[in-house]
């Protein structure tokens, strides 16, 4: 079980991976609704790991994992996003994200993503 | 899925009642067309041909098909034709009514033409519509003057049919340069091309889409029911936008938005697809290329 912070500007975006996550036994720490409020809540709870949207007003979601893995590098990141262009993924594994899923997805695979990022 | 733009259609006409036609829309999933209905249907098989061969499989456990060929009736590409039509929904429509005598095949044939004159359809989108094939009926509603928004339009359509209903029913799109709505959610894409891809409606129809997609019941279009659709237009736009990735276009998406009770303008067309979700009409509004105003 990872205790997992969830970083989306959507609430449906953000309950739905809740209701995948704690049905497979994960624990929800905090959730955050931007890109800045997500580096505040990653720097005040410490998860185990963060799942980050891209696309979110204020500090988009590939700026709040450079300064997540700024402040701590060794820090787990999922980018979970409908924003998949080969960019986007480019850019997120460059700035040090350990996977990247394209919304919409399946229960199995974010499950399947998560345990091979927790190993 | 003609025989539920057909249905409508029927019951418009008052030719069958509400009643019959929800009960055979239940009843037509759960069906497969006969062999002998589908060759009738499509004129390879007179209506004493197929009962000679039913009277025959009565008295002995052979196919409906062998027993054709052998009979010199049927061709074996046709009787593998037919077999690939036996899941037609509209051919499974059709067998109801007559099975039921709601309706015979003459009748059904007038009203058919009746319909294909009331909405001015050719033989050919008729036959796309009867097809059950979603990218051939497509384009009998949806004819943007680039390849580039057909495709984009299409997408919309098919995640609306993959996500929120799959009984869904598509109207003519138009072009409008003024567009008045009672709520929208919509989202921008710029860099290579600049597009605005929204849903309009009012409350119930809005909420029609909202609840599928958040799998819950949104009784209100609130800020809730609102990001639901506003999450559903983001993952259709970044299918979209990691489609063209693999053809080096690039876009970026930005944050969807929500507006009530105001106006789209532009100086170039925007795309209104109607669609209607269990009775409730709304409108994917998408513009490509062209400046939008909201106000």
């Amino acid at each position: 079980m990872a205790k997992i912070l969830i970083v989306d500007d959507s609430k449906t975006s953000r309950k739905i991976l809740r209701s995948i996550l704690e049905q497979n036994g994960h624990e929800i720490i905090a959730e955050a609704v931007n890109g800045e409020d997500g580096l505040n809540k990653f720097k005040e709870v410490q998860p185990d790991l963060t799942t980050m949207d891209i696309t979110m007003p204020l500090m988009d979601g590939l700026e709040s994992l450079q300064k997540i893995r700024e402040y701590d590098r060794k820090a787990k990141v999922i980018m979970v996003t409908a924003a998949g262009q080969k960019t986007k993924m480019v850019d997120a594994i460059k700035y040090g994200a350990s996977e990247f899923l394209a919304k919409p997805y399946e229960a199995i695979q974010i499950i399947e993503i998560i345990n091979k990022v927790l190993v | 899925m003609f025989g539920l733009y057909f249905g409508h259609y029927l019951v418009d006409k008052n030719k069958i009642s509400q009643s019959q036609f929800n009960d055979l829309m239940q009843q037509h999933h759960k069906i497969r067309a006969k062999l002998g209905f589908i060759a009738v249907s499509e004129k390879l098989l007179t209506a004493k041909q197929s009962e000679e061969i039913n009277e025959i499989q009565k008295k002995m456990d052979r196919r409906f098909g062998d027993i054709a060929i052998e009979k010199g009736y049927l061709l074996q590409e046709e009787v593998t034709y037919l077999l690939n039509q036996q899941g037609n929904s509209y051919l499974r429509f059709v067998q109801l009514f007559t099975e039921q005598n709601i309706l015979s095949i003459d009748e059904i044939e007038t009203y058919l033409e009746e319909y294909k004159k009331d909405n001015k359809f050719s033989n050919a989108e008729i036959e796309a519509l009867k097809s059950g094939d979603i990218d051939r009926i497509i384009p009998v509603f949806v004819n943007a003057d680039t390849p580039f928004t057909n495709e984009c339009i299409s997408l919309a359509i098919r995640n609306v049919i993959r996500f929120i209903n799959s009984e869904v029913l598509l109207q003519k799109a138009f072009t409008v340069n003024d567009y008045s709505f009672d709520g929208l959610a919509s989202q921008q894409m710029i860099g290579d091309h600049k597009i605005f891809v929204g849903i309009a409606g009012k409350d119930k129809a809005l909420l029609e889409i909202a609840s599928p997609f958040a799998k819950e019941h949104f009784t209100i279009l609130d800020e809730d029911a609102f990001d639901s659709i506003c999450e559903f237009i983001n993952c259709t736009n970044g299918l979209f936008a990691s489609k063209l990735s693999h053809e080096d276009i690039q876009i970026d998406m930005t944050p969807p938005e929500y507006y009530t009770n105001q106006r789209l303008v532009s100086a170039g067309d925007i795309y209104i697809v109607p669609i209607i979700i269990n009775g409730e009409q709304a409108d994917i509004v998408v513009a490509v290329n062209v400046e939008v105003g909201i106000n």
